[in-house]
């Protein structure tokens, strides 16, 4: 098309409704859209769609029958004309038109949700790559023609013009319009999903339709769903859990932190809540079932069982080993709960003490013994005031024999301080 | 057994508040249906016309139950608004050209609510020149730094005004016969005045904008496939309740103003409609209804407008959003009540006149809007297995092309009255 080696960039609304000649001069139709094939990082374009006159429905041909893209048309080689055949979509091909343009995508650089407005493309030799979306006004006012004289008229009055707004491919992730389409065509993105923040998923999915949060949601890793599942909207909980298979679910409570568990399954009927706890695996059903017998409003509603605790004659040492052998992610750092023979709360530790001091020091030389404790019945109200007032980490929660039944960290309080 | 568990258990109950929750969309739409608009227009055509317009109430009803059971169902089902379903289905240039009507139209209905705020503080004496500016100040705060929620739900409280009519109309001891009659019995009349009427009538019960609304509060409400029964009911609710205020209103006007030889020339003489139940304090009771109106959908047309236009371009929007956060929805909200009001604030601007023509309009975008809401509808992508109903597509359809043809006729008369002169 252009001197080998060339490299020319064209939006895709430039190329939208070009008319496509055969090697004769003879008009075939009109450029419909186009197809990529996902998988590399900037995809090249696999096949010409075309819309014949008065003809509803749509032929594909092939890339490489195309001769040339200069003069506003699409020129195509010898005898393309007779190689043109239906259109045919795999799961791993995407229609710029149909399924990207003017459609919503999750833009994982800012991890939000954005519309397409127009796709950015580049030439090279006779390939055509797709290497930026535009999600900006520039976008909508070049789709309606206007960008030559938006672009006199803004430098004439303001002596500048609008901004682009291009991301690169690699960030956006298409999500599907079809509602047939049960799963999402994933691309490979320099940064994928699952490197999204818990919090920053939840946020997308909150703002998505129902169609696309589940596709969303089903296509994340085990590990990323239950963190994403513990920060959504309770409302949004329950339909997540509606859309997954019986053995995803079950799955991702296992992952998920007790507590977090806990909250989600106190809010579904009661019949799915047991249906649910009993495909648990046996640690963390036990973990849930003891939660779910505080009642809401109480500290043993809020607390997690995610802590350590060491018997007090342990040494420094052993309870740096016992740190490093905790696979699941810990909420509260701060502080070792240090306890008798019989699991009943003597003092605490902080890290500091484990970074500072010998490692054969036992734990009970070291640790606080005037301990501030909370009782599983206590009202979290007067909890948020305990920890207005000590400004600890995390307190713990003890019964009425002094064993440790598990804390209540600083990030659970804010989350019940701010509801109120 | 606490109440929360008491409601898990029984179905019935669970039922029943299900229905309350989701009882919403219908409602609200239906109450907001009856704006500055829609009382000025029942009444005008009541004033005028007797009974004569009453039959134009079955067909808006059909289309109306039609058209927002469409928009509930695509809420539901795609859970998507319907800015951005037209935006994904018709791209930037066809989205575009229906935004400009409707950002156009609703400037007029806006408008109208302004003239419904000056017509009624008018009864109490207040210059529009006061009460205008005042309302909009008053309006620009309320959403940028109040209560919005609290504000609707008292604005809906009050809506039950409207209930006056009713016994109003009632005690004005219509012949029901002939009210029946005229109900029953469809007759057109192909002058321009009684045209647009019509135009008007459909236009203030079936507007546009109200189509976009009542989708993003289905939406809101997060509404389950399997719940669509609720929201049925809710339109159907709805609908009729708007349709029975419509019917009322006309009645009561008929009774009171055309039987005597009244004319409607401002708001104020609209109030004489609702002597039979109020007597003396008929204007102030009116004037009390309609200012609440007014300044409800006051509120809530800009918004919504500013809404939807920024949701199909991309732009930020939302009034939990602060102006920098959002500078192209508030600019838009602010843009469309200020030439509103600066419209209604013209010396000698002929509110009634202004009000009538500002439904029209909306009748005339409403073609537009339909087509591409029955397009979307039917196409099993966006749908699923609910799409239209054959039923269905031949009442939106027809809908459709009655509502332009009949506006090819009033435009046409128009010209031709002109050309007279």
């Amino acid at each position: 098309m252009q001197e080998p080696g060339l490299k020319m960039f064209l939006y895709f609304s430039q190329l939208k409704g070009r008319p496509i000649i055969d090697s004769d001069g003879r008009l075939r139709g009109k450029m419909a859209d186009l197809k990529v094939r996902l998988g590399d990082l900037f995809p090249k374009m696999t096949s010409l769609v075309v819309k014949r006159r008065w003809k509803k429905k749509l032929l594909e041909l092939d890339w490489t029958e195309v001769e040339s893209l200069n003069g506003n048309k699409i020129t195509l080689r010898e005898g393309a004309e007779e190689r043109f055949h239906s259109l045919e979509v795999d799961t791993d091909e995407l229609l710029l038109k149909e399924e990207l343009l003017d459609k919503q995508v999750v833009d994982t650089f800012g991890a939000k949700i954005e519309r397409v407005n127009d796709i950015h493309l580049l030439v090279v030799n006779k390939d055509l790559h797709i290497v930026h979306v535009d999600f900006g006004i520039r976008g909508i006012i070049r789709r309606l023609g206007w960008i030559k004289a938006a672009d006199f008229l803004t430098n004439l009055f303001f002596s500048t013009r609008f901004p682009e707004k291009l991301i690169s491919w690699k960030y956006v992730q298409p999500l599907a319009n079809d509602l047939r389409n049960k799963d999402l065509k994933l691309n490979v993105t320099v940064r994928s999903l699952h490197d999204l923040h818990p919090s920053e998923l939840a946020d997308i999915i909150e703002e998505l339709d129902r169609a696309n949060r589940s596709r969303l949601f089903k296509s994340l890793d085990v590990e990323t769903a239950a963190e994403t599942l513990g920060a959504v909207d309770p409302k949004l909980q329950a339909s997540l859990i509606d859309a997954s298979t019986a053995e995803q679910v079950s799955d991702i409570l296992d992952e998920m932190a007790p507590d977090e568990a806990t909250d989600l399954l106190a809010d579904l009927p009661e019949e799915q809540k047991q249906t649910l706890i009993r495909t648990m695996e046996k640690p963390s059903r036990e973990a849930v079932e003891e939660l779910l017998k505080f009642k809401e409003g109480t500290a043993g509603s809020l607390m997690t069982k995610d802590f350590l605790s060491i018997e007090k004659n342990r040494t420094i040492g052993e309870a740096i080993e016992e740190f490093r052998k905790i696979t699941y992610p810990l909420d509260s750092v701060s502080y070792i709960y240090v306890t008798d023979q019989e699991n009943r709360l003597v003092g605490v530790s902080t890290l500091r003490h484990l970074i500072t001091c010998e490692k054969d020091t036992p734990l009970a030389k070291l640790m606080n013994t005037h301990l501030i404790k909370i009782e599983p019945d206590d009202k979290v109200k007067d909890v948020v005031k305990l920890f207005q007032k000590y400004k600890f980490m995390a307190l713990p929660v003890v019964d009425r024999d002094n064993l440790l039944r598990g804390i209540i960290t600083l990030k659970d309080i804010i989350e019940t301080a701010l509801e109120e | 057994m606490n109440i929360a568990q008491r409601i898990k258990e029984s179905p019935k109950l669970r039922t029943f508040l299900l229905f309350l929750a989701i009882l919403g969309p219908g409602i609200v739409t239906g109450s907001v249906d009856n704006d500055a608009g829609g009382i000025t227009t029942y009444s005008v055509a009541g004033a005028i016309y007797g009974y004569k317009l009453l039959w134009t109430l079955i067909p808006s009803f059909l289309l109306l139950v039609v058209v927002q059971e469409m928009n509930a169902r695509m809420g539901i089902v795609t859970g998507k608004g319907l800015a951005d379903l037209i935006r994904e289905n018709f791209g930037v240039k066809v989205t575009f050209i229906i935004f400009v009507g409707l950002v156009l139209a609703d400037i007029g209905n806006t408008a109208t609510e302004f003239a419904g705020v000056a017509g009624s503080l008018n009864v109490f004496g207040v210059s529009k020149y006061i009460s205008v500016p005042l309302v909009a100040v008053g309006v620009w705060i309320l959403v940028t730094k109040g209560d919005y929620k609290t504000a609707e739900r008292i604005f809906l409280f009050f809506s039950f005004c409207l209930l006056s009519y009713i016994i109003s109309a009632v005690l004005a001891k219509p012949d029901w016969h002939e009210v029946g009659k005229a109900f029953l019995k469809p007759q057109m009349h192909f002058d321009g005045q009684y045209i647009s009427m019509v135009l008007g009538i459909v236009g203030t019960t079936i507007a546009p904008w109200m189509q976009f609304y009542m989708q993003s509060a289905v939406i809101e409400k997060r509404i389950k496939l399997k719940d669509y029964k609720f929201a049925l009911w809710d339109v159907i609710v709805g609908c009729t309740a708007t349709v029975v205020v419509a019917f009322f209103i006309m009645v009561a006007c008929a009774a009171t103003l055309h039987k005597n030889g009244l004319t409607i020339n401002e708001a104020k003489d609209a109030a004489v409609a609702l002597k039979p139940f109020a007597g003396a304090f008929a204007s102030q009771l009116f004037a009390f209804g309609l200012f609440i109106a007014s300044v409800f959908s006051a509120t809530i047309l800009p918004l919504a407008t500013a809404f939807y236009v920024c949701e199909a371009f991309g732009f930020e929007a939302g009034i939990n959003k602060k102006i920098g956060e959002a500078p192209q929805f508030y600019a838009l909200f602010g843009f469309i009540m200020s030439v509103a009001v600066v419209i209604i604030l013209i010396p000698g601007a002929p509110l009634i006149t202004i009000t009538i023509w500002s439904q029209v309009i909306n009748a005339m975008l409403l073609p537009v809007v339909l087509y591409s809401m029955i397009r979307m509808v039917n196409k099993k992508k966006i749908m699923g297995d609910r799409v239209n109903n054959r039923f269905q597509n031949i009442v939106g359809w027809a809908g459709a092309v009655i509502l332009m043809a009949l506006t090819a006729i009033l435009l046409i008369s128009q010209v031709v009255s002109s050309l007279k002169k």
